[in-house]
C-alpha cells in the first residue's frame, strides 16, 4: 500500500535565549493507510513537536511532508485549508484543549460549520448528533461546559471534534495519558473502533509503552529530536537492537511478579538538545559508548524492515 | 511472606479512618473507614484512581490535611503505638521529617525555588538535630550524594535541575533524618520511564538499608509490583481488596481489582481488545448505600445495594469487601 503521509528529513529547530533547540532533527518515516504508527520517547524528545509539524501546526524548518503523494511542506491559503479537514489531531490533556465557554455541541459543530458542507440547520444538528454518538457522549450532554464534563468525556469530544470532518490521518498526541486507567481503556477501544470503521491512519504519539504496543501497527523510538529506531511494533517488542530502546523497555514496571526482569539502569543525565554536538545524542548515558559515537549516526536497515541508528549496533547484538 | 499478627503492636496502624471535605455547603466522603497496618522494613502499596482518597489518607498520617475544607472525623492512627492524632501540633511537628515523612508527587512544586537545594535538606536537618548550620549542610550533601546527585551542586536552585534530579532533592530531604516511616505520593508518576527506574531502585536501595517502612501510593500497578510486600485496592474512599502482593496480582478478587487488571494493557501478551471498567467512579458527595463498586459492576444485584458490604477474609491474609465472593472465586 502506498504511504498517506510521509515526512523526509524533517527538522524543527525552535529559538531559545540560549541557542537552537533541535526539537526534531532530520526525522524521516512513513505511515501506509489505515495503519498506527506510534512514535515513542521520553519527554521533551521532540514527539509532540514532530505530530504537530506533521500536520503544519508548527511551521518545519526543513525537510519535506508528502501528503498522499503530494508535497505540502509549504502548502498555504486555500491548500492549507483543504488539508486540515483531512489531518487533524487529539490532543492530551482534555482538561486545557477545549473551550471552556463552548457547550459540547458547540465545540463539535464548530469544525462543520467552518467546512461549510451543511447547507440547512437541520442536516448540521444531525451531522453533530450522529458525530456525538460516534464517540459515545450522551445526548443530555448537549448543553454541557467542559467543565462540568469528567476526563472521559471530555477526551470524547476531543476525539468528536478531530473526526467531526471525516479526517484520513490524525494525530493522537498522549491522548490518554491524562486519564485513569479504567477510562483509558475505553478511550483505547474507542479509537480503534474508529480506526476499523473509516480507515483511519493514525500517528500515535506517548510514553506509555504498553499502550503504544497495543495500539500500534509501527514504532518509532525517539530520542532527543532524532530517530534511533524504527521498525514493525511486534518486532520491536520482541528484538530492540539500539541501546537506548533496550533500556527503555526493560524500564518499564512489569505487573509480572513472578518474571522480574533484567533491568538496564541508565546512568547520568539526558544531554541538552540546545545546539547539540553532531554524534550520538544518547551517547552521554550508553553503557556501549565509544570514540565513533562521536561522529554523526545514520538510520541502517539492519535487518529486514528495522531501521537502527547506531554505530555499533551490529556488534552488540552480535548480528 | 506472611504479617506476624503476634501479640506485638504494629508500627503502624490505621483504624477505621474518615476523612471528609465541605465545599460549598456539600460533604465530599474522601475517606470512608480505612484500617492497615504495616511493619517496619515492609511496603504497603495503596492502589486506586484519581479521587479515591490515597493522598487523602497519608496526608491524615502526616497530619497535613488542609482544615478546612478537610476534616478526620473518625479513626486512630498509631504510630509506633502513639495515636497521632490526639498529641499536640508542637509534638508532631517533631514527628514530622524525624519519624515520618512524605514525597510528594509534584517535584516542580514541592521545592522553594528561591532557595539553594542544599539549604532546602540542610533546613530539615537542622529542624531535628541540634547541629551547626555547617554540619547539617555537609550533612545535606552527603544526603545527595546518596540520591546520586554530585555534592558540588548543593548551591544550585532547583530549576538549575531536571525533573528526574528534582524528584531525587526531594526524595533525599524526605530522608535526610531516616524516618521510620516514608508515606510516597507517586513518586515516579512525573517522571519518565528510565528515570523512574533509577529512582525505584533508589528507594528499594534506601529502603533496605533504613529498614525503613513504606507506604507507596500509586495508580501504576506495574510500579506496584515492582516495590510492595502489601496491597491495599482503594475504591471511592474504602479498601475495597487488600493482602500481599503475590495474592492480589496471582488472583484478583474484587471485581473493581479484576477490572483494573483487564483495562490494562499488557507488555507480555497480545490482546485485540481491552475490557474497561464501564461507568465512572461513584460522586463522592453522593455515596451508594451498599457496595460503592456496585453501579459498575457487571456482577452487582439486589443484594449489593441493601447494606455496607464488610470485608472478608477469602484466604489467608487475602481480604475483599464484596459480597459475591465465594461465586466468584469459582469463575
Amino acid at each position: 500500500m502506498a504511504a498517506l503521509i510521509e515526512a523526509r528529513n524533517l527538522k524543527k529547530y525552535f529559538d531559545s535565549p540560549k541557542g537552537m533547540v533541535h526539537a526534531v532533527d532530520d526525522v524521516s518515516f512513513k505511515i501506509e493507510e489505515g495503519r498506527t504508527m506510534g512514535v515513542v520517547g521520553e519527554s521533551g524528545c521532540g514527539k509532540s513537536t514532530l505530530g504537530r509539524t506533521m500536520i503544519h501546526l508548527l511551521e518545519s524548518t526543513g525537510g519535506n511532508i508528502l501528503f498522499e503523494g503530494k508535497d505540502v511542506t509549504n502548502a498555504g491559503g486555500r491548500d492549507l485549508k483543504n488539508l486540515r479537514e483531512k489531518m487533524q489531531i487529539i490532543f492530551q490533556d482534555p482538561f486545557s484543549s477545549l473551550n471552556p465557554r463552548m457547550t459540547i455541541k458547540g465545540t463539535i459543530q464548530e469544525p462543520l460549520i467552518l467546512s461549510k458542507r451543511f447547507k440547512t440547520k437541520g442536516e448540521l444538528e444531525d451531522e453533530t448528533d450522529r458525530i456525538m454518538n460516534l464517540v459515545g457522549i450522551e445526548e443530555r450532554l448537549r448543553d454541557s461546559y467542559p467543565h462540568e464534563l469528567d476526563g472521559g468525556r471530555r477526551q470524547r469530544v476531543g476525539i468528536g471534534r478531530a473526526l467531526a470532518l471525516m479526517p484520513k490521518f490524525v494525530v493522537c498526541d498522549e491522548p490518554v495519558s491524562a486519564l485513569d486507567v479504567s477510562i483509558q481503556a475505553q478511550i483505547l477501544n474507542l479509537l480503534m473502533d474508529l480506526q476499523d470503521q473509516y480507515g483511519l491512519t493514525y500517528m500515535f504519539v506517548t510514553h506509555d509503552l504498553s499502550v503504544v504496543r497495543h495500539i500500534s501497527d509501527d514504532i518509532c523510538v525517539m530520542y532527543l529530536g532524532q530517530l534511533v529506531e524504527t521498525s514493525p511494533s511486534k518486532e520491536l517488542f520482541k528484538n530492540q537492537l539500539h541501546p537506548y530502546s533496550k533500556a527503555l523497555l526493560s524500564a518499564i514496571p512489569s505487573t509480572d511478579i513472578h518474571h522480574k526482569k533484567e533491568r538496564i539502569i541508565l546512568k547520568g543525565e539526558i544531554t541538552s538538545p540546545i545546539n547539540p554536538k553532531p554524534g550520538c545524542r544518547f551517547a552521554t548515558r550508553c553503557p556501549y559508548v565509544c570514540d565513533r559515537c562521536n561522529s554523526p549516526q545514520k538510520l541502517e536497515e539492519v535487518l529486514p524492515d528495522h531501521y537502527v541508528s547506531c554505530c555499533r549496533v551490529r556488534e552488540i547484538n552480535n548480528l | 511472606m506472611e504479617q506476624n499478627n503476634t501479640n506485638q503492636t504494629p508500627f503502624l496502624k490505621v483504624e477505621d479512618l474518615v476523612v471528609e471535605y465541605t465545599s460549598e455547603g456539600q460533604v465530599i466522603h474522601a475517606v470512608n473507614g480505612v484500617s492497615f497496618q504495616l511493619e517496619k522494613g515492609r511496603t504497603l502499596a495503596l492502589v486506586g484512581e484519581t479521587g479515591a482518597g490515597k493522598t487523602s489518607i497519608a496526608k491524615s498520617i502526616m497530619r497535613i490535611l488542609p482544615d478546612p475544607p478537610a476534616k478526620i472525623k473518625g479513626g486512630k492512627i498509631y504510630l509506633d503505638e502513639e495515636d497521632v492524632l490526639c498529641i499536640s501540633e508542637a509534638e508532631m511537628q517533631k514527628l514530622r521529617g524525624q519519624k515520618v515523612s512524605m514525597i510528594f508527587q509534584d517535584p516542580m512544586t514541592a521545592l522553594n525555588p528561591v532557595k539553594r537545594v542544599g539549604d532546602q535538606i540542610a533546613e530539615v536537618i537542622r529542624q531535628h538535630n541540634r547541629v551547626t548550620k555547617a554540619e547539617a549542610f555537609d550533612r545535606a550533601c552527603e544526603m545527595l550524594k546518596t540520591v546520586g546527585i554530585s555534592e558540588d551542586r548543593a548551591n544550585e536552585y532547583p530549576h538549575q535541575f531536571s525533573g528526574g534530579m528534582k524528584q531525587r532533592v526531594v526524595i533525599a530531604m524526605a530522608l535526610a533524618c531516616s524516618p521510620e516511616l516514608l508515606l510516597a505520593d507517586e513518586p515516579t508518576t512525573a517522571l519518565d520511564v528510565t528515570i523512574q527506574a533509577q529512582v525505584l531502585e533508589m528507594i528499594n536501595r534506601l529502603k533496605a538499608e533504613f529498614n525503613t517502612a513504606m507506604i507507596m501510593i500509586t495508580h501504576d500497578l506495574g510500579v506496584v509490583a515492582e516495590v510492595s510486600d502489601e496491597v491495599a485496592v482503594i475504591y471511592a474512599g474504602q479498601v475495597i481488596e487488600y493482602g500481599a502482593v503475590e495474592s492480589i496480582f496471582d488472583r484478583p478478587s474484587h471485581p473493581y481489582t479484576q477490572g483494573l487488571f483487564g483495562s490494562l494493557p499488557d507488555l507480555g501478551k497480545d490482546v485485540d481488545r481491552l475490557s474497561p471498567i464501564y461507568g465512572l467512579p461513584p460522586d463522592p458527595t453522593n455515596l451508594p448505600k451498599g457496595c460503592s463498586f456496585q453501579p459498575r459492576c457487571p456482577y452487582a444485584t439486589k443484594e449489593c445495594n441493601m447494606q455496607p458490604v464488610k470485608m472478608k477474609e477469602i484466604e489467608k491474609g487475602h481480604y475483599s469487601r464484596c459480597c459475591k465472593n465465594n461465586d466468584l472465586e469459582v469463575s
